[in-house]
């Protein structure tokens, strides 16, 4: 087997396995990425709305006073703002992948050596997410730019994002 | 004793002359000529009225009557002929070639013709849509695991299709907007990519 070829292998291979796996070599593109991205706004949308009109249904029915508006606003933005953080940082730290990254065939993962993220960098990573696109989304440009394609985001948390195989592929090695 | 004296005399003559008499017998109807006789006797209007006759009188009741009296049906069957006739005529290829034969013909296609436009037809098709058993049936097929497999196999594959087809495409478009934003930048072009991991 190639030098090549054991190293793309080390990326796909398990964030638990006892080798330490060297850096990925291939790198996804805004295109892709965005249309991932794309895909998991959707998903995340369509959840909210469905839990949001179910929930309107029943304060329909139960009729809250009008001074309970506030606080009802309150706690549904900030159970959408958690949905929102939660999607992204649980799929990120626990598989390096969302829905829409496995659609794509991509994942995302530490730049040193191609482990998923933890936490607090998936964290750290949407954080980066949100003040990258605060600018025009102007904190995208460097993956244009960037020769690993790395985002405003992918540099504060120390990230890239990496062709990932079919999942029937990772889970036989 | 005169009568047991004529009797010894005469019993061996009467036995050859049987003897005589039998081979004769069996000599003309081994000889051509009888077969000429039988032939000509069956073509003439003879034997076409004979038969007639024997039809149209007491000799059918009598035949039936004694077939149903000696049990003819039941020991055919206890014989297994039945079983070994069907047998022969399904293996046979002379069936096959009658119901080719039948399937070219102009009549049968006539007849299937009419079948196909009369209103019993319709009727039937009528009568099979509105009964219950027929959608029981149905429901049974489509809700029958190989059914659903295949189903779920053939949405699987378009999806993994489409998704795949998308897959390229965005992965064309990246290398293709990253060439221009670089070029744009004045940048040196990317590096060529290298293995895809897996």
């Amino acid at each position: 087997m190639s030098f090549a070829a054991d190293r793309a292998q080390a990326v796909v291979r398990p964030a638990h396995a006892a080798e330490a796996p060297a850096p990925p070599l291939t790198y996804v593109g805004i295109v892709t990425r965005a249309i991932s991205f794309a895909v998991d706004a959707a998903v995340i949308q369509f959840v909210a709305i469905a839990v949001a009109g179910t929930f309107a249904l029943i304060l329909s029915v139960l009729s809250p006073p009008d001074k309970f508006d506030g606080v009802l606003l309150v706690v549904g933005s900030a159970a959408y703002g958690l949905w929102l953080v939660g999607y992204f940082v649980v799929f990120w730290s626990a598989t390096g992948q969302t829905p829409g990254n496995r659609l794509f065939q991509i994942r995302v993962c530490r730049a040193v050596d191609g482990t998923a993220p933890s936490a607090g960098a998936a964290l750290l990573r949407f954080g980066g997410l949100i003040l990258a696109a605060l600018p025009l989304f102007a904190g995208f440009l460097p993956i244009l730019l960037d020769d690993r394609r790395r985002g405003a985001h992918d540099m504060i948390a120390g990230t890239v994002v990496v062709p990932a195989p079919p999942v029937e592929i990772t889970s036989r090695r | 004793m005169g009568g047991s004296i004529g009797a010894a005399v005469v019993r061996p003559t009467v036995r050859r002359i049987n003897r005589t008499a039998v081979a004769t017998l069996d000599g003309l109807l081994a000889s051509r000529l009888a077969g000429d006789v039988v032939e000509r006797l069956a073509a003439s209007p003879l034997a076409a009225r004979a038969a007639h006759g024997a039809l149209q009188g007491p000799l059918v009741e009598a035949l039936a009557g004694d077939l149903v009296r000696y049990r003819v049906a039941d020991r055919l069957l206890s014989e297994g002929l039945v079983e070994q006739t069907a047998a022969r005529v399904l293996e046979g290829e002379e069936l096959e070639h009658v119901v080719q034969a039948a399937l070219e013909s102009p009549t049968v296609e006539r007849l299937i013709a009419s079948a196909i436009e009369s209103r019993l037809l319709d009727q039937a098709v009528v009568r099979l849509l509105e009964s219950d058993d027929l959608w029981l049936i149905v429901d049974e097929v489509a809700s029958s695991p190989a059914v659903t497999t295949a189903i779920a196999q053939q949405s699987a594959g378009f999806a993994e299709q489409v998704a795949g087809g998308v897959r390229a495409r965005s992965r064309s478009a990246d290398a293709w907007v990253e060439q221009r934003a670089r070029r744009a930048f004045r940048r040196r072009p990317a590096p060529p990519p290298g293995p895809e991991a897996g």
